[in-house]
């Protein structure tokens, strides 16, 4: 009888023991969920998260993987905050959100997480100037920058030295060249140039980048500013690839990863495209142009300057999130420059520090990259609303249309005008 | 003596009484999944809602209502949505008497046609919206495929693969075709059904009486089917007006081929403008309800 109560006693004492331990350990294991969109290299952030948590044992990361494109990663965040849901903790937002954050108040700002106002100057001092402004909404820090990015003229060395020419510095200057490499190549299958029309976010860019070489703007202190003429003249610039046979006649179907696989399949000679193709070139599993691709500025307009857009990602921190202090630390060491150098020699992820371009570790894994700063420095913003989406989509959809000839450019323009005018009422 | 009573009543209680006790789980649960989501969007459609713009909610009137009546885009699908309604409706239900028909037959390998009629009604929507988005790619798509092997054996026909989306026509074309393909075989399915209850008497009175197999199909089997017909007209076309996941997924040039329920979904999810997402949502489901408030008429009208 004895013994049988001594093992009741030992056995409900141990479990007891365990309870409190699992108690114990819960209250000073913190979990964290970070959501990322599947484009932005899981596999690179998993490592990075499993070498955090190393450092801080106390910090558990969950991983959650969203859409591969801006608009689906975008999409699931408005639906998730939303509903005040307060799963996410910690996500990465596209560099054109963050006043739309800062509006709806999803964001935790991070002004407070610095501890003094001199250490949070000092801290945002070292990022890109574009980048810091692109995250500080009337003086609170919304975001940190996890990585930079710009458009690109990706092109192939190798034709283009077989027919004497240097990288194109104007539009048709490019379409020249291209004219003469697709003559003197009697390939049907090559394309003089590949860029986006389908009405994706990445056509955006497509509208601006004629637009602001040619000096114009569209916003300027949050009202309209619109400039038809030269907005006419781009997209004219853009008809004239199709109709000289320099872009393929199905260009409002291309988006951003068809550019990048038609490149790398070696059937372009010309491409626009973000930093992120690169990599694919260089070492993707069926590259055709490993070692034939080059890397310069975009071109420009006749009579105007090479310009180009500013992409990139941002670190925040869910204003529903129960661990926000944990999460703040966590996004200060993602946004640092140690990090950004990892990103950079991993992924050929854009850093968001001018030291780390020139980084020895970093020029030798990617040599272009210190041609790349005066490219990133230079790359412009879009339209900085809370509206965005209606913005972007007042100018993909126009521009998708026009390229797909349903309408003509004057008639787009009037479009842009008023669907940008009501967003921004 | 009242109390009394009415604890008899619960204990020991009238048919009616117990019919409506058995029945309240089933009215609450109703009236919380269906009448409050109902009843919230009405609600809603009255408000400035704006989330991404940060200012306060406020009572707005009919303004949203107003607001879409003068909105070109919601014109646009709208009559987006009535073409995708007036053209698969009548075109699945078509195809769909077809395959049924067909499933009927008496041969040997009828189980496999039946079976491979519930593929197309297995397959989510979004699914069948890419396949046929790839379909019809002017590059790599079958149909444009096909298109340059004819033009290639005859010449003298003079067709050319065309950019199906580059063109709002071609674009809703495409739409439909996809449509038909992915409803039909659940037409088929109810049809099938509908065609089994027919006696088979009738078939062979009508074959001794001399009929012709038009004649059979005219004067029995269309009259019979004429219930079946209606409850899977009532379901394909309440699905028709309500149409997102193909037309989402084969965009044709910009928002040209955009339907009611996608307009609703930029409005909500995209520009988070829930007020006035919500007016719209009404307006489909009015045109939802005055749908099946005229197929039901049918249906009584029938029985009568």
């Amino acid at each position: 009888m004895r013994t049988m109560f001594r093992t009741i006693f030992v056995l409900s004492a141990a479990i007891l023991l365990a309870v409190a331990e699992n108690a114990f350990a819960e209250q000073t294991t913190t979990r964290l969920k970070v959501y990322i969109g599947g484009q932005q290299r899981p596999d690179l952030m998993r490592e990075l998260f499993a070498s955090y948590m190393a450092v801080n044992p106390s910090i558990k990361i969950d991983l959650e993987i969203g859409g591969a494109t801006s608009d689906l990663h975008q999409k699931y965040l408005n639906m998730v905050l939303t509903a005040k849901d307060t799963t996410l903790d910690v996500f990465l937002i596209d560099v054109v959100r963050p006043a739309q954050f800062a509006a709806a108040g999803w964001a935790e700002p991070l002004n407070a997480y610095f501890g003094s106002s001199t250490a949070l100057e000092a801290a945002m001092s070292h990022y890109l100037p574009a980048y810091r402004e692109a995250n500080t909404i009337d003086g609170k820090i919304i975001a940190l920058p996890a990585f930079a990015d710009s458009m690109f003229l990706y092109y192939r060395k190798d034709l283009l030295k077989k027919y004497g020419f240097q990288p194109p510095t104007t539009w048709p200057e490019l379409a020249n060249m291209a004219r003469t490499i697709s003559a003197g190549e009697h390939n049907a299958t090559l394309q003089g140039l590949s860029f986006q029309a389908k009405a994706i976010e990445g056509t955006v860019c497509t509208f601006l980048l004629p637009y602001w070489s040619l000096g114009g703007e569209m916003l300027r202190d949050g009202k309209l500013t619109f400039d038809a003429p030269k907005a006419e003249a781009g997209l004219a610039m853009w008809r004239d690839m199709v109709n000289q046979g320099v872009a393929k006649k199905n260009v409002a179907e291309v988006g951003t990863d068809d550019t990048r696989k038609e490149f790398q399949a070696g059937r372009v000679i010309f491409a626009v495209n973000w930093g992120y193709a690169w990599n694919h070139f260089e070492s993707g599993a069926d590259t055709q142009v490993a070692n034939k691709v080059g890397v310069a500025k975009l071109p420009a307009m006749d009579g105007g300057k090479s310009v180009s857009c500013m992409g990139g990602w941002n670190w925040a921190v869910s204003a529903f999130s129960k661990n926000k202090a944990a999460s703040a630390a966590l996004i200060r060491w993602l946004s640092s420059p140690e990090t950004s150098k990892q990103l950079a020699i991993r992924g050929s992820f854009h850093p968001v520090f001018a030291s780390v371009y020139e980084d020895q570790d970093v020029t030798k894994a990617i040599p272009w990259f210190a041609d790349a700063l005066p490219v990133v420095l230079t790359a412009r913003p879009r339209p900085v609303t809370p509206m965005y989406k209606m913005v972007s989509d007042a100018l993909r959809i126009n521009t998708n249309t026009v390229m797909a000839g349903v309408k003509k450019p004057s008639e787009a323009l009037a479009e842009i005008e008023l669907r940008v005018g009501r967003a921004v009422r | 003596m009242q109390k009394r009573a009415l604890i008899d009543r619960i204990i020991d209680p009238s048919e009616t009484t117990l019919a409506w006790l058995l029945l309240t789980p089933a009215i609450v649960f109703i009236l919380l999944i269906v009448a409050y989501p109902v009843l919230s969007l009405i609600v809603n459609s009255f408000f400035d809602i704006r989330l991404s713009r940060g200012v306060p909610v406020r009572f707005v009137g009919f303004e949203n209502y107003l607001a879409a009546l003068n909105d070109a885009m919601f014109w646009r699908a709208v009559k987006n949505t009535l073409i995708i309604t007036f053209v698969t409706v009548p075109g699945a239900l078509v195809v769909g008497l077809g395959l049924a028909m067909l499933a009927n037959m008496p041969f040997k390998y009828r189980g496999l046609i039946r079976l491979s009629l519930l593929l197309p009604w297995a397959l989510p929507l979004a699914f069948v919206g890419l396949i046929f988005a790839w379909f019809f790619h002017s590059e790599y798509g079958i149909f444009n495929d096909i298109i340059r092997r004819i033009a290639t054996l005859m010449p003298s026909l003079g067709w050319e693969p065309q950019i199906w989306f580059n063109s709002p026509s071609l674009t809703m074309m495409a739409i439909c075709i996809a449509t038909v393909w992915k409803t039909s075989s659940f037409m088929a399915l109810i049809l099938l059904a509908g065609l089994q209850t027919i006696p088979a008497s009738l078939y062979e009175a009508a074959e001794v009486d001399g009929a012709s197999r038009w004649t059979q199909f005219v004067e029995i089997t269309l009259p019979l089917l004429i219930p079946s017909m209606l409850i899977a007209l009532i379901f394909r076309t309440l699905t028709a007006i309500q149409s997102f996941d193909i037309p989402f997924s084969m965009p044709g040039p910009g928002e040209e081929a955009q339907t009611l329920a996608m307009y609703i979904q930029l409005n909500s999810v995209d520009y988070l403008d829930l007020g006035y997402s919500s007016a719209l949502a009404v307006f489909m489901f009015m045109l939802s309800m005055a749908t099946t408030f005229v197929y039901l008429r049918y249906v009584r009208g029938g029985r009568d």
